[in-house]
């Protein structure tokens, strides 16, 4: 009996610890200094909760396509703003948001518009207090 | 006696003229803090489109204005302006180059700055302009932000402290 509760603990800490590792703090990773505007094909997406992750395909200054990773709001949200998962895959994007820290290809999305759908989307999360 | 009136009122306009001149100078010396509920909706968090300061400290003089910005989720910014629109440098975090100018049109003061730094786009250069202006103890600051072609513009409300 004891073994079952022990395992259990584990598997109830593990199901808890994927959505925390998924919500960090923007500041953590992001850069607030460095807006950036990207422009490409969705390549792939992640729908998912706390945040959607759109994969979008960007050809750089020096001609080169970078698939870059795009931080957006949650599955959850975007779906209450009338955005599907169908919309995305393949589609023109035009993203505005801010770099990562780190410099990799990353960006937190403040906003994105499917191109052909003319759908927009702008996030509306406001922290309490200041920008 | 006529030309003598003439010579006379000239100089009383010119008299008056004067200090309406001086009046109409804007100072926007002051500490100014960021009022959410006056200001455009979606600029606060951590997802604005158009990134402001949280709190604003500006120093005037007839020549020169500084500007110092400090936020929550931005790392902080100053730069000191000269009035006559010449270029300077904005101290800006590692990493990033920013250079601009200000000047005084009317009762607004106008600040562009370009901002530019390294990303796996390559060398991304981001314009803004924001156009201050004063109504009592509030600073309202309309901030466009343009980058490859496409731009973005939101308004914030300062309450002075």
């Amino acid at each position: 009996m004891r073994l079952f509760f022990a395992a259990f603990s584990v598997a109830i800490l593990a199901a808890l610890a994927v959505p925390l590792e998924a919500h960090h703090s923007f500041s953590a990773v992001y850069d607030g200094n460095k807006p950036v505007t990207l422009r490409g094909k969705v390549s792939k997406l992640g729908w998912s909760n706390p945040h959607a992750h759109i994969y979008v395909d960007v050809v750089n200054q020096k001609g080169e396509t970078v698939t870059w990773e795009v931080e957006s709001a949650s599955a959850t949200n975007l779906l209450r703003a009338g955005i599907r998962k169908e919309d995305f895959i393949g589609t023109e994007v035009v993203v505005k948001g801010f770099l990562a820290k780190d410099g990799t290809p990353t960006v937190n999305a403040s906003s994105f518009t499917l191109v052909e759908l003319k759908k927009e989307y702008t996030s509306d999360e406001a922290a309490p207090g200041a920008p | 006696m006529k030309p003598m009136a003439i010579v006379a009122g000239v100089c009383l306009a010119l008299a008056l003229q004067a200090p309406a001149g001086a009046q109409a100078r804007p100072d926007f010396s002051g500490t100014w803090r960021f009022n959410q509920a006056k200001s455009s909706a979606n600029i606060a968090g951590n997802t604005p489109i158009v990134a402001f300061p949280s709190q604003l400290v500006v120093k005037q003089t007839a020549t020169e204005l500084q500007v110092d910005g400090t936020s929550v989720r931005q790392q902080p910014t100053s730069a000191v302006f000269k009035l006559d629109g010449s270029k300077v440098s904005v101290k800006a975090p590692a990493g990033i180059t920013e250079s601009g100018e200000a000047r005084i049109e009317g009762a607004n003061l106008v600040i562009t700055t370009r901002r530019s730094f390294t990303s796996p786009l390559g060398e991304t250069i981001v314009d803004f302009k924001e156009v201050w202006t004063l109504s009592g103890n509030a600073l309202t600051i309309e901030k466009t932000r343009t980058e490859s072609g496409d731009s973005a513009t939101e308004k914030a409300v300062f309450d002075k402290m």
